[in-house]
């Protein structure tokens, strides 16, 4: 069982490196779409399991509402607020595409060091998992970095929450359940939020590029 | 009794929707604030005479014990002077034009809110709703940055709340860590609760909690305004309306430096001694007073400088909390509250200037004593107050903070604090004190205070802090020092 | 098994099996767009019809042109044999060669087939190499690190060892490693074998044809034997990733002739397969302009590099297969 989480931990790490690959702005959400639906399995399996053995039912509900929030509710916000803005297509980017994603290997194996120096956390097997995890956050921390629109850094935003709600899981079977409902109903709040803020700064700037944000100075 | 303060805002908001004048809008936020401020001072007698405050319901989520109560006593005593500031500050946006029902409206539901989740922060012992709740600040905040909606606003709230929610994920990734560390130690149902974590300290998981520290420090650090993941703090404490400048600056920043507190408590029982986290702390605390140095000496805008002076007294906050001997956390408690007590003042100050004067550059702006004489002259014996000068109450910590520092022998860091003291007080001189001379070339405005209330509010938050500089009442001076036994964890 | 069986079953299998698997892709593909398609044994009429026909060679060109052929099948050939289709008949001793040797034969075929491209003179032969050099340049370090990954999972260079040692860990496609392998080598397929999305094997228009530009010249028995080269190498790698990852030679408890016929009609059964799995991603997707494909490739040497990552993160071996 803990192989099956192994697996599902480094495909989620892949989705994020597809991520980062990708210039469009649709794929950039289909992507996102993509892994929340795995993180969802892997809530759900982890689920079945804390069912079985302990009889909670909270990780399995945590997986239903994954799967409406992130699966269903949250892109179809995003591609409603696109819509009305012009840009499909990201063009100008700082580095080229292959360095960026042979940076985000570096974050790898960066994190790699960081956590294989710290004893206690791996008990053998979950030094993977929680390795994988990690690199999701720092992959979505660096995604935000690298992308010049808005709708960017929301992803990148919304990567990084992925990134430590697994961490959440594989490293502690799954907070308490109160803590996993205020981080979504957090999360759904600041990504409403974004939204209606990119909306307003095309609105006003007649653009998204984060870059023509820079008035405020010194 | 307790939970009133939680339901009060909630119940506000709920009326907030159903009222349709101006008038009623005002009466139900004065009221809010009014009683939430009355709540606080039984409960305050509360936790001097017993120690805590807690209430078995609901799972027993509710506790209070000296440290907070005395950062909650901040909160709710600033929201309501804030509240009363409001009042005409907005009335007189709306006669000019700028502002309409919805609109007043929409600030008050969001400044309930907001005080509602610092309230809430500063009530529960499970560091995990903790998180919850300083997340829920942010939010609430982010459309109050953005008030005025035009472009500068806009950026300034689009930095806010990226900013803040990246630091506030990087924070999960901490509590995540913390958890990790308090596995087999704690049982299921008081995991993530601070007093669990301080009774089990010993026997946590020392590289976990290692990792978890730096984490919070650097989550909860950019909520706090520390260096350096400060560069939100000045566009949004300066875009804000304000007298929710007031609020962020004077009593959100204390909120995340709560939340830092309580974390470095845990961690330093847990390792035994406080080199690990002091270090990190004093770091980060003197990187940020040195940024706010060299900013504060080039600033053209007031309510940036403002911002920055909140960036440098946060630092010292951080450098005091992480020396770590009772002396400097009594310091840096004191500190707090002063810091608070006296920017909230000064923002008030400056949303009076803002509305005479209609610039925030400081070039543009000549003889305020003239135009303004009240809140003109408290504005002036502000600056001199937050830089440093007694008998103000900030001169009282500050220096309280650099005893505590030489009397442990740190030479070094103890001459580099005065120095740096010093040059942000040369940078506040200069930057500020030729707007208060001569007199205004524009005829159009006639000199007189325009926000009578809010005048009164800032001449008593003047007195107090001139009083308190030269004594503080016993009852708060044994808060304190409870507080600073709790966080030694003795 | 002694060596000559060996290379008689190897070959005799390889070479027939080469261009059906063209057919079923073509097929696979044809059926998609509700045509009916060529049959699925066209390509090996094509081969007989091109053989008996004549040559025409330019005056121009120099030995290069009329050699390459012959080296481009004899390498393909050469790089089969080491590659079995079945490990239950390969010889006693290992294979002499390992994956680097096959890595290095089909670079020597590929220069031969880049310098004919640009022997004969004409634009297209030259464009269609240059592209070439770009592309294998791009994916040959992806090969290498994934190839190199399996081996030091498997304790060994020699394909056959990897394929042994492979089948005796269960099932391997769960495991993190091989699952990005798995990937990996799918991409390296894609970009080895020209075909969509790094390059359309459909077309002939100059602004999308790497592969056949370099094919453009030749007629009669030397096209048949460049396409059969093609054909044999893209069955090599298709090999190389069904009997790496998805293997199945163990599972058959007994030995005997039984034993090998019933091995290689699986083997027959996991390549059908994946030809319509590589007609299915030809399908979804669109050729990448050619400068795109260095995102392509970097992703697959990115996925090589992580099988690599997670095998040093699950304790270089020790706790390998549950």
């Amino acid at each position: 069982m803990s192989g099956l989480f192994d697996t599902l931990s480094v495909i989620i790490l892949l989705t994020s490196f597809v991520l980062v690959a990708n210039k469009r702005i649709k794929s950039y959400i289909k992507t996102f779409r993509i892994q929340s639906a795995f993180i969802a399995l892997a809530a759900g399996i982890m689920g079945i399991q804390s069912i079985t053995s302990e009889g909670r039912i909270d990780v399995l509900v945590v997986c239903f509402v994954i799967v409406v929030l992130k699966v269903i509710y949250i892109p179809k916000l995003l591609n409603r607020t696109y819509s009305g803005v012009e840009y499909k297509v990201e063009k100008d980017f700082i580095l080229n595409i292959p360095i960026l994603v042979l940076i985000c290997c570096g974050l790898v194996v960066f994190t790699h060091f960081c956590i294989a120096s710290i004893d206690g956390i791996s008990q053998g097997y979950n030094d993977l998992q929680i390795i994988n995890s990690v690199s999701v956050v720092m992959i979505g921390l660096f995604f935000m970095i690298s992308r010049k629109k808005a709708i960017g850094q929301i992803i990148g935003f919304l990567v990084l929450e992925n990134g430590i709600f697994i961490t959440a899981m594989f490293a502690t079977d799954g907070m308490p359940f109160i803590v996993d409902m205020g981080i979504f109903i957090d999360m759904l709040t600041a990504v409403m939020i974004m939204g209606i803020m990119v909306y307003q700064i095309s609105d006003k700037f007649d653009t998204i590029n984060i870059d023509k944000l820079n008035k405020l100075k010194g | 009794m307790g939970f009133l303060l939680l339901v009060i805002p909630l119940i506000s908001v709920l009326l907030f929707f159903l009222v349709k004048k101006r008038l009623f809008l005002h009466v139900i936020s004065l009221t809010a604030s009014g009683l939430m401020m009355m709540i606080a001072l039984p409960l305050t007698g509360d936790v001097i005479a017993k120690g805590t405050v807690e209430y078995a319901h609901y799972g027993g989520f509710f506790y209070l014990d000296s440290l907070s109560i005395i950062v909650l006593d901040i909160v709710l005593l600033i929201g309501f002077f804030a509240a009363i500031y409001s009042v005409q500050y907005l009335e007189v946006d709306v006669r000019r034009g700028k502002l309409d029902f919805g609109k007043v409206r929409l600030y008050y539901i969001l400044m309930q809110l907001f005080l509602f989740t610092m309230i809430l922060a500063l009530t529960v012992k499970n560091m995990g709703i903790m998180w919850i709740a300083i997340e829920a600040t942010t939010l609430a905040s982010v459309f109050l940055v953005g008030f005025h909606n035009d472009r500068y606003a806009l950026e300034a709230a689009w930095k806010y709340v990226i900013i803040c929610s990246v630091g506030i994920a990087v924070a999960m990734l901490g509590i995540i860590f913390l958890h990790l560390s308090s596995i087999g130690v704690l049982e299921s149902r008081e995991l993530l609760q601070w007093t669990a974590l301080m009774e089990n300290a010993g026997r946590l998981n020392d590289s976990t909690a290692r990792l978890a520290f730096i984490f919070i420090l650097v989550g909860f650090g950019t909520k706090a305004g520390l260096a350096p993941m400060h560069t939100w703090l000045p566009d949004a404490h300066s875009q804000a309306p304000a007298p929710i400048s007031a609020l962020l600056s004077g009593v959100l920043l204390n909120s995340a430096m709560y939340g830092i507190i309580r974390m470095a408590a845990v961690v330093n029982k847990s390792l035994g001694s406080s080199i690990y986290t002091g270090r990190l702390l004093m770091a980060m605390g003197m990187l940020s007073i040195v940024i706010a140095a060299v900013f504060i000496l080039t600033q053209k805008d007031y309510k940036r400088l403002l911002a920055y002076s909140s960036i440098e007294h946060m630092g010292i906050i951080a450098v005091a909390i992480g020396f770590f001997t009772p002396l400097s956390l009594f310091g840096g408690l004191l500190h707090m509250i002063n810091h608070s007590l006296t920017k909230s003042m000064l923002f008030l100050c400056s949303g009076s200037l803002l509305q005479k004067f209609e610039t925030k550059q400081i070039p543009r702006i000549k003889g305020v004593l003239k135009m303004l004489p009240f809140s003109g002259t408290a504005f002036l014996f502000g600056l001199f107050a937050i830089a440093g000068m007694p008998p103000f109450s900030v001169f009282a910590s500050e220096l309280g903070i650099l005893m505590s520092v030489f009397n442990e022998g740190s030479y070094i860091i103890g001459a580099v604090l005065a120095i740096l003291f010093v040059i942000v007080f040369a940078g506040i001189a200069t930057a500020m004190f030729r707007i208060f001379y001569g007199s205004n070339e524009n005829k159009d405005l006639e000199p007189g205070e325009e926000n009578i209330p809010g005048t009164l509010i800032i001449m008593t938050l003047l007195v107090i802090i001139g009083i308190t500089g030269l004594w503080m009442p016993d009852p708060i001076i044994e808060l304190i020092h409870q507080a600073q036994s709790i966080i030694s964890g003795v | 098994m002694s060596y000559i069986i060996y290379i008689i079953i190897q070959i005799l299998t390889i070479v027939l099996t080469a261009p059906l698997v063209n057919g079923i892709i073509k097929k696979a593909k044809a059926l998609s767009q509700k045509r009916t398609g060529p049959p699925v044994f066209q390509m090996y009429y094509d081969l007989y019809k091109l053989i008996r026909k004549g040559t025409v060679v330019s005056d121009v060109s120099s030995w290069i042109y009329k050699a390459a052929p012959y080296v481009v099948f004899s390498t393909a050939l050469a790089a089969a044999l080491l590659v079995p289709v079945s490990t239950l008949v390969t010889p006693a001793n290992s294979i002499p060669g390992d994956f680097i040797l096959m890595v290095s034969v089909f670079a020597l075929g590929r220069f031969f087939m880049m310098a004919a491209g640009l022997d004969t003179g004409s634009t297209f032969g030259g464009m269609g190499s240059s592209r070439e050099a770009m592309i294998s340049s791009l994916a040959e370090p992806s090969i290498l690190v994934c190839l190199f990954t399996a081996g030091l999972i498997s304790g060994s260079t020699s394909l056959d060892r990897m394929m042994t040692f492979m089948q005796g860990t269960g099932t391997p496609l769960t495991h993190p490693a091989t699952v990005l392998l798995f990937l990996a080598l799918l991409s390296i397929i894609m970009m080895e074998t020209a075909r969509i999305p790094v390059d359309d094997p459909a077309t002939h228009l100059e602004l999308t044809m790497v592969h056949e530009a370099m094919l453009l010249e030749y007629s009669g028995r030397h096209l048949a034997l460049m396409e059969y080269g093609a054909a044999i190498k893209q069955l090599v790698f298709m090999t190389l990733l069904v009997n790496l990852l998805v293997p199945h030679d163990q599972i058959i408890g007994f030995a005997g002739a039984g034993a090998v016929v019933l091995s290689l009609l699986i083997y027959l059964l996991k390549v059908i397969l994946l030809a319509v799995l590589i007609a299915l991603v030809e399908i979804n997707t669109v050729k990448f302009r050619l400068f795109s494909i260095p995102n392509l490739a970097a992703l697959s040497f990115i996925l090589s590099f992580l099988a690599f990552l997670q095998y040093f993160l699950m304790g270089g071996g020790h706790v390998w297969f549950v």
